[in-house]
């Protein structure tokens, strides 16, 4: 039963820990600005996340059963080759990593007061609406 | 969730921009030095970056992820000296001209202002990294 009841933080805190990823490779990214050859990294969580969810899904007898490949999915971290704008071989481009680094944030609170609401919502529950 | 690890990475950025903007100094403040220890005018000084790697632990997981950044070394300009003829400089040759280090102070302005810039950036994602710790500390509140 308490699995159940925290299933769906789970899924956030998989969130929650992608966009801390992302954020450390956005900031090894703005770190290396100027070290020549350096390529920038990122993480293509969403393209993941989108190909787990339209890819073969397995067929569910027991609707506690749940999708292997989101289960299994993780933050991977793929270096961008093939962009360099540059004479010294960088491929950081500082406006793309500070629109990222903002974006990036905002999703993390967004994803926090999610958490925050939800145990909110469990707790409610708990002291049977007195809380 | 490392939270130190990210802070250090933008760390050794803000490290590293400002070491360079200490050689740019360096050099903006020796820009007529004439004659130094070994004799020659000062050359001019270019500090060397590069990407540190997450150490052993990620080599072992063939990962690509890395550190921040790291200054390996300060390699001196090799390019020629600036000479101006002037017979009554104590530093002129048998010509009367006499080599001034080759710091371009153009080249030293763009390159402080493109340092101080890329320190403002890792500033920026500093405080970023900064509140998004705090705001998880805040589940549960």
């Amino acid at each position: 039963m308490t699995a159940r009841i925290f299933s769906g933080i789970s899924n956030l805190e998989k969130a929650l820990d992608t966009a801390w990823q992302r954020n450390k490779v956005i900031a090894d990214n703005i770190a290396n600005v100027d070290t020549p050859g350096y390529k920038a990294k990122m993480i293509p969580f969403e393209q993941d996340f989108d190909q787990a969810l339209s890819s073969v899904k397995m067929k569910k007898t027991n609707p506690k059963h749940m999708d292997a490949q989101l289960d299994t999915l993780t933050a991977r971290v793929i270096t961008r080759n093939n962009t360099s704008m540059r004479y010294d071989g960088n491929s950081v481009d500082i406006d793309a990593e500070m629109v990222d680094m903002a974006k990036n944030n905002i999703l993390y609170n967004a994803l926090i007061e999610k958490v925050a609401r939800e145990l909110r919502r469990i707790k409610t529950a708990v002291m049977e609406g007195r809380g | 969730m490392d939270v130190l690890k990210a802070i250090n990475i933008s760390g050794s950025g803000l490290t590293a921009q400002r070491f360079r903007m200490d050689t740019i100094a360096q050099n903006i403040a020796n820009a007529d030095t004439t004659r130094t220890e070994n004799g020659e005018p000062y050359r001019r000084r270019v500090p060397v970056f590069s990407s540190k790697n997450g150490g052993f632990l990620s080599h072992l997981k063939n990962s690509t992820e890395s550190g921040g950044v790291r200054v390996t070394g300060v390699v001196e300009d090799q390019s020629a000296f600036k000479q101006v003829y002037d017979p009554n400089h104590p530093d002129a040759d048998e010509n009367g001209y006499v080599n001034y280090p080759n710091v371009d102070l153009t080249q030293e302005i763009i390159n402080m202002m493109s340092a101080s810039r890329s320190y403002e950036a890792n500033v920026t994602a500093l405080n970023t990294t900064k509140s998004m710790a705090l705001k998880a500390l805040e589940i549960g509140r």
